[in-house]
């Protein structure tokens, strides 16, 4: 059954030949699966082209996807902004403090909850589900964080982000497919409930935490909204903020200014614009084709259960 | 049988009886112990949850209060010094027609968005489904996904680039011989624009539960299909479609959870004052009247009577799943 699943494709071809009409209806599906999956990288194309390319090209509209008079210089302009290394470094740091944090408090969470021997267990659940039904919203948040003085501080952006329900869900359901018996051996052995969910549970469950990690990693990373509500001072913003505040404050000045002006201006904004989105993306393209194999089994293992 | 025999059964299972009630006394009392245990791990946790998640629940107060955030030592020592207005703040609220606005377009955009954005998944996944050939599937898949990944500032940008005034698509449609549009300024478009980067981002994604589900699906009754000379439409109709029903009906259901969340971090980036009109949903507007103007009191209750509905829609929703598909979140 294992390996039918794995190759779903397999099936019907393998049994019966195609007819003629079918194979072309394939044929017409792979093709405008292709279009379809170029429209997913084109505009991505595109904003690298423009960050290369010179800004009489740009305003000139001939850059499509592959840069016209090539040059680096918006990237040293970008890379030369002190505000851009400071965000970097913000940005790096909680993503990496913030996955760690997290990682550790949901397994914690996580692993008692996946008991269904554990006294109470319902009512605990519940209590961490409703929060995922009822919050305070906004503004109650904003003053909580004010009240902790947490505003402008680099906590705010990861401390309060260290613990999603629904990762904690989704790992309790992994935890809870593991067999008890291989948990009871190490309890025999001596081992406590901390002892056996590190020698044990963890290494049982990888695939389910790089899904996770990378869930919480990304979250931190793409997250704009925290450095928006509770940071105030410029270098203090994390890379996404910072970006924020480069695209709404662009639309504004494309509104304002004429063409003419914009000419004016050695270096193309939308080519800055562009540099930073491509440096903002890096992190993120280095690290996805390794971690794609695992959280494609993991969203499955972790949604399909009801 | 003897009256003795009968005494001997008796008291030996009395002694089976008593023997097996002391060992799950002693299983019990295990049982407690361990998870004595185990609520040491949960207990960050649980402080966790009572400090960043039911504290501002507290502050929800706030909304029926005319708040004064300088009353007391600190912002949340001053919600019992403000005093109670009741309903106030949710009159002067939906007097103001920018408010009520925002709640109809959040309505609107989401709906939108389940009508069009929803069955874009479906599509894809029956679409990737039907692709033999196993590196161009997987090629796919690894294209798709990704823009999952990106954040909505990155995604917002990247379609202002293509879609602006001055983006590819612009310069294809004069090329066309077609006027050229303000995408991101005009009330006709934008929500277009909503649904556009919206499908773009997450459709992908969201076929990943679909294709679990397809692949779940027995192959005999393919072949039985084929031995009955279904061609691959018709496969598809009445073995791929019927086999993940359940899993759309479940995923059609849990998004009513997230109707009252039309797109914030979507539209924030997107939005501007042009096209409050069509884009201004109940998030970015707290975010504007409420935290921008430091209108603490209506902003809460705006907030509380989102989350309000949200929890309903998401316990109706549960509860439908569990009845229509014996399926639900919890």
């Amino acid at each position: 059954m294992g390996a039918r699943m794995m190759k779903p494709g397999k099936r019907s071809s393998a049994a019966f030949g195609l007819s003629p009409g079918e194979r072309a209806l394939g044929a017409v599906n792979v093709f405008l699966l292709t279009i379809i999956g170029l429209m997913m990288v084109l505009p991505f194309l595109n904003t690298v082209a423009k960050s290369f390319s010179s800004n009489n090209a740009i305003t000139t509209g001939k850059v499509i996807f592959t840069p016209v008079d090539f040059q680096l210089g918006t990237y040293k302009y970008v890379t030369g902004q002190s505000q851009f290394w400071d965000s970097l470094r913000v940005s790096v740091l909680i993503t990496l403090l913030g996955t760690a944090g997290a990682m550790t408090i949901s397994c914690l969470t996580a692993y008692p909850l996946s008991k269904t021997w554990l006294y109470g267990r319902k009512p605990v659940i519940l209590f961490f589900v409703f929060t995922m039904l009822f919050s305070g919203g906004m503004v109650p948040n904003y003053l909580l964080m004010r009240s902790l003085g947490l505003i402008n501080t680099l906590w705010v952006l990861f401390v309060p982000g260290m613990l999603s329900v629904y990762n904690v869900i989704l790992l309790k359901n992994f935890f809870e497919d593991i067999p008890e018996a291989i948990e009871e051996s190490a309890q025999l052995d001596g081992a406590g409930n901390i002892r056996t969910l590190i020698s044990i549970v963890l290494p049982m469950s990888l695939p389910a935490l790089a899904t996770i990690g990378l869930f919480y990693a990304v979250g931190y990373w793409d997250n704009y909204m925290t450095g928006l509500l509770y940071i105030t001072k410029p270098d203090m913003r994390p890379l996404q903020t910072y970006l924020y505040v480069i695209v709404t404050e662009a639309v504004n000045v494309d509104e304002t200014l004429s063409m003419d002006a914009l000419e004016n201006i050695a270096l193309n904004t939308e080519a800055i614009r562009a540099a930073t989105i491509v440096l903002a993306c890096v992190p993120i393209m280095c690290v996805y084709p390794f971690l794609q194999k695992y959280f494609v089994k993991g969203m499955r293992v972790g949604s399909v259960k009801g | 049988m003897t009256q003795r025999q009968l005494q001997g059964r008796a008291e030996l299972s009395r002694k089976t009886l008593d023997s097996i009630r002391e060992s799950g006394r002693r299983s019990q009392r295990a049982r407690l112990r361990r998870s004595y245990s185990m609520y040491a791990l949960l207990l960050p946790g649980i402080l966790f949850v009572l400090l960043f998640s039911y504290t501002p629940m507290y502050g929800l107060v706030i909304g029926f209060k005319k708040y004064n955030i300088f009353a007391g030592a600190n912002p949340f020592d001053a919600i019992s010094h403000s005093p109670w207005v009741g309903l106030d703040n949710w009159t002067a609220l939906w007097r103001q027609s920018k408010f009520r606005q925002a709640v109809t377009n959040t309505f609107v955009i989401s709906a939108l968005k389940v009508m069009f954005c929803f069955p874009v998944g479906i599509i894809l996944a029956v679409m990737i489904n039907e692709v033999r050939n196993n590196v161009m599937r997987r090629g796919l898949q690894t294209v798709m996904y990704l823009p999952h990944f990106l954040s909505w500032v990155v995604v917002g940008a990247l379609f202002m680039n293509i879609m602006g005034t001055t983006g590819l698509v612009n310069q294809a449609i004069i090329a066309l011989g077609g006027e050229p549009q303000k995408f991101f300024m005009d009330n006709r478009w934008f929500r277009f624009l909503l649904l556009l980067t919206s499908s773009w981002k997450e459709s992908g994604w969201n076929t990943i539960v679909y294709l679990a589900a397809m692949a779940g699906i027995d192959p005999q009754l393919y072949e039985a299909a084929r031995i009955d000379r279904a061609n691959r439409l018709q496969l598809i109709w009445h073995v791929t479609l019927p086999g993940i029903a359940s899993t759309i009906v479940m995923m059609l259901i849990l998004r009513l959870g997230g109707i009252m969340d039309a797109g914030f971090s979507q539209i924030l980036v997107m939005y501007n004052p042009t096209v409050y009109k069509s884009g201004d949903i109940i998030g970015t507007f707290v975010y504007r009247e409420g935290l921008g103007k430091l209108n603490w009191s209506q902003g809460t209750m705006v907030g509380f009577f989102n989350s309000l509905i949200n929890m309903v829609l998401i316990l109706g929703g549960n509860m439908l799943s569990r009845r229509l598909t014996q399926r639900s979140i919890w």
